[in-house]
């Protein structure tokens, strides 16, 4: 039985998206623009399809995703780790907090010219750059949510006879987790902008590369199915991150975008 | 952060330049420069005029962006946070497209409104919404029944609460989500300077990278960083100003 009020609000959330794709496919059919220009949705699908069966561009899918993949894991590791550092002893607040928040507002893509002379023109420097990206909103919520930790948690684990370590690794990680995942669900959109901006501005290799490729080619159905493509990733990889948090973090429901 | 952290914190970056400076003593390829050398290169810069116009292209570019962008995703994000109808037909959109990259809408919207200033402003603009949306929403969402009953209470109209309650409430958010936008506007300003441009600081460090003027791209980079830090602080004044009651009130 469907209630009438829940059918109306769910008509309501696909409303602008099916409203979109109708204007879209109005506009593409109605002749008034070039195809070039407003390809019809049947267009992209096709060849969305062909680039969905054919090895190069799914080699290409598999480079953006593994260089986002490295980058944002080796940024996990180390965020998590200066984080909860930060988080827990003085000095190390005091010596890496200034120079993280010194550099969080610079723009760290400026130096992706220089990496290429130094880590090459191949996948490293765009690692690279996808690292140090994400490195700061990790570190920066990992830290705040190692300093909320509720005072009598430690207590009671250091009274209980918990080592230094095994504190840090059973209490404070799991009790930073929320923010944590906070950190993680605010890098990994970073990661694939930074993956496609790096291969759009210098790569023979990845999807950034197949659009600006497609668009040079005047293929602008192509292209807009790579779009496409990257949007479905990012979906993807969002949704796993929530999936594993749901799965790690279970007490806590995530109700709040931004679990803080 | 208080005194001592600023002084430790200035030290520390003190020390990693006068390293950088001790390093670039020995035999290193051109492309490394030392402290110094970019500091030269900077004032000559100046003085010879390459870099001044190509910071104003940029801004040009980035300051329509970011407020335009920012300006929507606050107003359409504190009315989804009120009205149910509005939260229903637009968050669902907003919260799918979200971990989409934005950078990928360059080239359609290159084809559809030109190479020119306008395709960046529209991307930066679009990737700036999002924060701004997100925060904005969260931050009316949380407004404490309480208040608003309290408002309603003593008479005031739907438009004085909104006015009243609820964008107070949510100002600590949005101020968040504008942080985040400022540094993404940043990040999308260069990048679309890199992949296509013929003037603005993106574009100044590709083209004296690939003509290996290494001074010049070394000058560029430091007006990138400079750009971003000035901005940000120029942010952070803002919300110190209009937060002066928050911020004391978490003290």
């Amino acid at each position: 039985m469907i209630r009438w009020p829940d059918a109306a609000s769910a008509g309501r959330r696909m409303a602008l998206l099916v409203l979109g794709a109708l204007v879209w496919e109005a506009a593409a059919r109605s002749g008034a623009f070039s195809p070039l220009v407003v390809p019809s949705i049947a267009r992209i699908g096709r060849e969305l399809w062909w680039l969905l069966v054919r090895p190069e561009s799914l080699a290409d899918a598999w480079f953006s995703l593994q260089r986002a993949i490295v980058g944002f894991t080796l940024a996990a590791a180390v965020g998590v780790a200066l984080g909860v550092l930060m988080g827990r002893s003085s000095i190390a607040a005091a010596c890496l907090g200034p120079i993280f928040s010194g550099t969080y507002p610079i723009p760290k893509i400026a130096l992706f010219p220089v990496f290429i002379y130094l880590f090459g023109i191949g996948s490293l420097s765009k690692v690279v750059l996808i690292f140090l990206e994400c490195l700061y909103p990790i570190v920066v919520t990992t830290h705040a949510g190692s300093r909320a930790v509720n005072r009598v948690l430690l207590w009671s684990a250091a009274n209980m006879g918990a080592s230094r370590a095994r504190i840090l690794w059973r209490v404070v990680v799991p009790a930073a987790a929320p923010f944590i995942f906070a950190g993680f669900r605010i890098a990994l959109p970073i990661a694939m902008i930074v993956v496609i901006i790096t291969e759009m501005i210098s790569s023979a290799d990845g999807l950034g590369y197949l659009a600006m490729y497609s668009l040079a080619s005047f293929k602008t159905d192509r292209m807009l199915a790579v779009v496409v493509m990257i949007a479905l990733i990012g979906v993807a990889l969002d949704w796993l991150v929530t999936l594993l948090r749901d799965r790690l973090v279970f007490w806590e429901k995530l109700d709040s975008y931004y679990a803080e | 952060m208080g005194a001592p952290a600023r002084v430790i914190g200035l030290a520390l970056l003190l020390g990693i330049l006068a390293l950088w400076q001790l390093a670039s003593s020995f035999e290193r390829p051109e492309f490394v420069q030392s402290p110094l050398e970019i500091a030269g290169h900077f004032v000559d810069a100046l003085r010879s005029g390459e870099l001044l116009p190509h910071v104003g292209a940029s801004l040009v570019r980035s300051i329509p962006g970011f407020v335009i962008g920012s300006l929507i995703g606050v107003i359409l994000g504190l009315l989804a946070g009120v009205a149910r109808s509005l939260d229903q037909l637009l968050s669902p959109v907003v919260f799918l497209t979200y971990p989409v990259p934005k950078i990928v809408f360059l080239p359609i919207v290159m084809l559809w409104v030109g190479i020119g200033d306008m395709s960046k402003i529209t991307v930066i603009a679009l990737a700036c919404f999002y924060p701004c949306f997100i925060n904005a929403y969260y931050g009316a969402r949380g407004t404490p029944t309480i208040m608003v009953w309290s408002g309603l209470n003593m008479g005031a109209r739907r438009t004085q609460i909104f006015r009243k309650v609820v964008i107070p409430g949510a100002l600590p958010f949005i101020f968040a989500g504008l942080r985040v936008s400022l540094a993404l506007s940043f990040i999308l300003l260069f990048s679309t300077e890199m992949i296509n441009a013929r003037s603005g600081l993106g574009f100044l460090i590709r083209q004296s990278e690939s003509s290996l003027r290494f001074d010049l791209m070394y000058v560029a980079i430091v007006a990138v960083a400079g750009l971003g830090y000035a901005s940000d602080q120029l942010l952070l004044f803002v919300r110190r100003r209009v937060l002066a009651w928050h911020e004391a009130a978490s003290r």
